[in-house]
């Protein structure tokens, strides 16, 4: 019995200078030692968590052996974005959770390390590249380029079809390129997986705004929508029109295209800062806010730690940076002086029973109400789909998601497929991968019936 | 409070303070080294193999290599050193040195040379008389010295092994140790050949001869002297289970004492190796890993067992499990067992199943990702202890008894 390896991080006060990785990959010594510790498991639980079943202990079994090209080629197999997954997985919640080293009472395998480690290894060999099916005549046109895009764009231009994909922004990628910022991941990791793609024949056009759904119909076999849900869901409190106050994938993607040089940096320089919510959106937006040079940053979340939905090493990482937790708060209004925010009023939460979510409820303490003084709002406590995009096609949705078929993806539209966060509210990359995967296997059998 | 044990020992009509000793290696290279180990409490040392000033000995450049774990978890080492390169007038001199300081250690002078009996007879005269307790003669040295018709060739020729016994024991005026090889068909006959031949004892085993590995990106063998190599001695942990079978044979062939060596890194090693018959045991590889001061945890392991099971001394232990090694033909084929899994323990790793039924009776029951722990079909299982010894958590899998 051994314990896990823990790479020695950059330092809070360090780290926070810059947008920079903090955490150092596994050199060939760390990652023999770590690979020992797998079991090797049959058919384990880990690679049953893992949303595109990657076989994670014949991976790390090619680790052990020094195959580290070997390594890659498993993930790629099952994850055309394997290395960014290996970034930024919440694996707490997804294999490491599920890894049978934790029923012994230890930590579990750090296979995200190994992952990434994987990738890098891959990296300058360069990408796995698999067998192309014989091209067919049929077109298929995909709406959005972020991973679930991408993935499915992926396995159609593998099977043979002729791929466009069309994105509003600068640069594809969606969430990978705009919401993650680079200290999770660095860019160049999802652009060498996004190059690689598009190697397989995709076509890419970026900057272009999906306007006309129907006319998209009558040019393709058929459509698969993967636009993300880019929009945050506002709180509905006053005050929320207050300049200062901004929605946080809105204020991640402002954060993304400085930093990409496309933009100009949000201000935050000295000014007290509240992040409301609790996912890890709020989390990255915290961690953003501070590195932006905000003098205090606060996430006010409604529920208590116990209930937070960011994952625990996000928690750690914003506390360590000087993030401060109000919990158990849920802000009512927000307050403004010639038109720019001062203060945020809150009041008191008491945790009650489970609601539907399985999370206990929260109901409000009379008289708890307090005002914080701050200079600044960010809003991250949900996301949804574009609305224009998704009207253009005449899709059916309910609460602002596209309504998809859970097997064969189908919307309401024939020839429309949809997947990833647009559908599920807002998942995981990896979530969106493993969707956009099995979309194309569904969009396969509908082209060929 | 619990009674100290005495750890001392008899050997050949010599008093042992503790049952270690160093072996004839690199750690008893010079005098001032062997006053080293006996100031940090090792109970004896047999020094490295001193040959006739006549013989030219050489020293490779690069001569060792290993087989490892991650972080250097030593499991096997090689090496392809000669014997001692130091002439006969200096050991003299310096084995004088020790005896005067360590009186009470017991000093071994290991010898070496042709097999010629008048180089046997002089060396064994001049070292004995040098003040040494015992002699050994290395006749399993498998690299180097062979070549040259010394070390293992004359051990894997009972008649030379006869001849060179009877030389070194002409002359000798304290009792010889005979150091076999276990790179032989047979190395109980070549104990029984040493003992007919006069000697006191014998000591098992030397290096066993292998190749430790080829550089897979120069194409280099190791351990690489100047693009090649040669096959050389194999010592460490991994050698143990070669060194304890040959122990034991030579125990159950002989009625002379064996000295053990093979592997002994801890006080376990040793006491498994007291249990089979050794009457004391060497170490060179723990030694030359860590140092002298790993002397300091053999004596007080030892020690702390022997009086945690309740013995008063280390000869109590000493042969105990020897009447239990027998030959297969002996073995109860009536005694049957079944393996069976513990629900509680499980944790459904499915290495019991996947071993089984790849290399087994597909006896074990297991469906991935159910939540259920896997389970023995007792029909099928022919208890081969495949699953036992594979499964990862300790106590999981258990025997029970069948009809």
């Amino acid at each position: 019995m051994s314990g896990r390896t823990h790479p020695i991080v950059v330092p809070p006060q360090d780290r926070i200078k810059g947008f920079e990785p903090y955490v150092p990959n596994l050199d060939d010594r760390t990652a023999l030692y770590e690979a020992t510790r797998c079991i090797t498991c049959y058919e384990p639980p880990c690679k049953n968590a893992c949303p595109t079943r990657i076989n994670i202990p014949e991976f790390i079994h090619r680790i052990k052996s020094g195959n580290y090209y070997g390594a890659a080629k498993v993930i790629r197999e099952s994850n055309v974005f394997g290395g960014e997954c290996g970034y930024v997985c919440p694996v707490e919640r997804l294999c490491e959770e599920k890894c049978v080293r934790n029923s012994l009472g230890e930590e579990p395998v750090a296979i995200s390390l190994l992952q990434r480690f994987a990738y890098e290894k891959e990296k300058p060999k360069g990408l796995h590249k698999f067998a192309l099916s014989k091209a067919n005549n049929k077109r298929v046109a995909i709406v959005g380029a972020g991973p679930a895009s991408l993935s499915a764009a992926y396995e159609l231009a593998r099977g043979g079809y002729n791929v466009t994909v069309c994105d509003s922004n600068k640069k594809p990628g969606g969430l990978m390129a705009y919401g993650i910022l680079p200290w999770k991941a660095a860019w160049s990791v999802s652009e060498s997986e996004i190059d690689n793609i598009i190697d397989y024949g995709v076509k890419l056009i970026q900057g272009k705004t999906i306007t006309d759904g129907k006319a998209l119909l009558n040019d393709y076999d058929a459509i698969f929508i993967g636009t993300g849900a880019s929009k945050s869901v506002c709180m509905g409190i006053p005050g929320e029109e207050l300049k200062g106050v901004c929605l946080a994938q809105e204020f991640l993607f402002d954060v993304a295209k400085y930093l990409k040089k496309e933009g100009k940096a949000p201000d935050l320089k000295g000014l007290r800062v509240a992040v409301v919510g609790g996912g890890d959106t709020a989390t990255d937006a915290s961690m953003a806010a501070v590195r932006l040079g905000a003098e205090r940053v606060y996430i006010i979340y409604r529920r208590s730690l116990a209930e937070m939905p960011a994952v625990p090493y996000g928690r750690k990482q914003a506390k360590d940076e000087g993030v401060e937790f109000m919990l158990l708060t849920n802000p009512v209004k927000i307050n403004g002086e010639k038109g720019a925010v001062q203060a945020i009023e809150c009041v008191k939460m008491e945790l009650g029973k489970p609601d539907a979510s399985g999370r206990r409820s929260v109901t409000p303490i009379k008289g708890s109400e307090f005002k914080l003084d701050v200079d600044a709002v960010i809003i991250a406590i949900g996301q949804k789909p574009d609305d224009e995009t998704l009207k253009s096609f005449g899709i059916k949705t309910e609460k602002g998601l596209i309504v998809a078929d859970k097997e064969n993806y189908a919307t309401s539209v024939k020839g429309v497929f949809a997947a990833g966060d647009a559908v599920n509210g807002g998942e995981t990359v990896v979530e969106a991968v493993a969707e956009g995967k099995k979309a194309a296997a569904a969009i396969d059998k509908y082209l060929r019936r | 409070m619990a009674i100290k044990p005495d750890l001392t020992t008899k050997f050949c009509g010599c008093e042992l303070e503790n049952p270690f000793l160093l072996s004839s290696a690199p750690p008893t290279c010079t005098g001032e080294m062997i006053q080293r180990a006996f100031k940090e409490g090792w109970g004896g040392a047999v020094t490295k193999t001193i040959k006739p000033d006549k013989t030219p000995v050489y020293d490779l450049k690069n001569r060792f290599g290993i087989m490892g774990l991650e972080d250097k978890q030593l499991v096997l080492f090689e090496n392809i050193e000669e014997v001692s390169k130091r002439p006969v007038g200096t050991w003299i001199k310096e084995i004088k040195e020790i005896k005067k300081n360590f009186p009470d250690k017991l000093l071994i002078g290991s010898l070496m040379a042709e097999p010629k009996e008048e180089d046997w007879e002089t060396l064994a005269r001049t070292v004995s008389e040098a003040g040494v307790d015992m002699l050994e003669l290395n006749l399993g040295c498998p690299h180097g010295m062979p070549e040259r018709g010394m070390g293992a060739f004359c051990g894997q020729r009972p008649d030379l092994i006869e001849k060179l016994t009877k030389a070194a024991k002409k002359t000798s005026s304290v009792p010889v140790m005979v150091k076999l090889t276990p790179n032989v068909a047979d190395i109980a006959l070549m104990a029984k050949t040493a003992q007919d031949a006069g000697a006191d004892a014998t000591s098992a085993i030397n290096t066993v001869l292998g190749l430790i590995g080829v550089d897979i990106n120069t194409f280099e063998p190791k351990p690489t002297v100047d693009g090649k190599s040669t096959f050389g001695g194999m010592s460490g942990p991994a050698v143990k289970p070669i060194g304890m079978r040959c122990v034991a044979q030579i125990a159950q062939a002989t009625n002379i004492p064996v000295s053990g060596i093979g592997g002994i890194s801890t006080w376990k090693d040793a006491v498994e190796y007291l249990l089979i018959g050794a009457a004391n045991v060497q170490v060179c590889t723990a030694v030359m890993w860590r140092g002298y001061r790993i002397v300091g945890d053999l004596v007080d392991g030892l020690a702390n067992y022997l009086s945690d099971k309740g013995f008063k001394s280390v000869t109590e232990i000493q042969g105990k499990t020897l009447p239990k090694i027998t030959a297969w033909s002996k073995l109860n084929k009536d005694y049957k067992v079944v393996a069976s899994i513990n629900k509680e323990k499980c944790i459904k790793c499915g290495v019991c199943f996947i071993d089984c039924n790849d290399a087994g009776y597909q006896a074990i029951k297991f469906e991935p990702n159910s939540n259920k722990a896997a389970e023995v079909d007792e029909e099928k299982c022919d208890a081969c202890s495949l699953c036992t010894i594979a499964c990862p958590v300790p106590g999981c899998i258990s025997w029970k008894r069948v009809q």
